[in-house]
């Protein structure tokens, strides 16, 4: 039973600290500040997937998220101007009205959840509840029925690269 | 059960609604694109809360298909800056009025 409550503080824990991460990446001031916030909101929501049950996507979020896109990002920051980033004003004129569209949007997500009273789905517990997130599991949802969207996604993926590459690698335009 | 699912489908709607904020306030677009990474970090959240909370792996799928597609707009989205940057070196968002009337 003390596991169980030493679970549920970490999981609080985590929640208010990646919110507390995603204020911070949103509302600093200087951009290379923000993205280790981000890290850190990254970070935090792996800890609330391995709590939940999601190993193999704990894992993803580490390496791809933190280790991969966290980076691209961080790589074209330096490419750019990053003490005139810093002197220009952060928010624009209209960033109250930006806050009230935030504010609303998850405001309505919140009263939203309160109906979200569904009952877990009864016939579908064929695997044990352990095994659930891991990585044999998943292998076998994404190489059966899922098989098709797998593939779409190296599609997707494909297509992102030859984008970036034709997008950045343009010369300067012709006369 | 570690939190109900209500919790945790409150707590990916808070971080959807910061990413919106990010998203509309913020002037430099890389921190814009950030943003939209947040959000899409939050949609994951809430699809690993409905997966534990109706003991199914496929939510846990979607999830990993939300990253690819988060990958993909990564590298799309910061080509274009680069390709932004080069033909107007120094733009903000403020500056990119060519196709205002």
């Amino acid at each position: 039973m003390t596991s169980l409550h030493a679970a549920q503080a970490t999981f609080y824990y985590l929640a208010a600290a990646s919110i507390a991460s995603a204020l911070l990446a949103v509302t600093r001031r200087n951009p290379v500040h923000s993205m280790l916030w981000l890290l850190s909101l990254f970070m935090h929501v792996a800890g609330i997937f391995l709590l939940l049950g999601a190993e193999f996507l704990a894992a993803v979020q580490v390496i791809v998220y933190a280790g991969a896109i966290l980076i691209f990002y961080l790589f074209v920051l330096m490419l750019l101007d990053l003490p005139g980033e810093v002197a220009r004003p952060r928010f624009g004129r209209h960033w109250p009205l930006a806050a009230a569209a935030g504010l609303s949007f998850a405001a309505l997500a919140w009263l939203a959840r309160v109906g979200a009273s569904v009952a877990p789905a009864a016939g579908r517990t064929t695997e044990p509840a352990a095994a659930r997130g891991s990585l044999s599991q998943m292998g076998k949802e994404l190489f059966g029925p899922f098989a098709l969207p797998f593939e779409i996604a190296s599609l997707v993926l494909v297509a992102a690269i030859i984008g970036a590459v034709v997008l950045a690698g343009r010369r300067s335009p012709r006369p | 059960m570690i939190a109900p699912v209500g919790v945790v489908l409150g707590l990916s709607a808070v971080l959807f609604g910061i990413g919106v904020f990010g998203f509309l306030a913020r002037r430099n677009i890389i921190l814009m694109l950030v943003s939209v990474e947040l959000m899409l970090n939050a949609v994951n959240v809430s699809l690993v809360g409905f997966s534990a909370h109706m003991e199914d792996t496929r939510g846990q799928v979607l999830a990993l298909f939300v990253i690819a597609v988060a990958a993909a707009e990564a590298g799309v989205g910061l080509g274009l800056v680069i390709a932004l940057n080069r033909n107007k070196p120094g733009a903000g968002v403020g500056d990119l009025t060519d196709l205002k009337w």
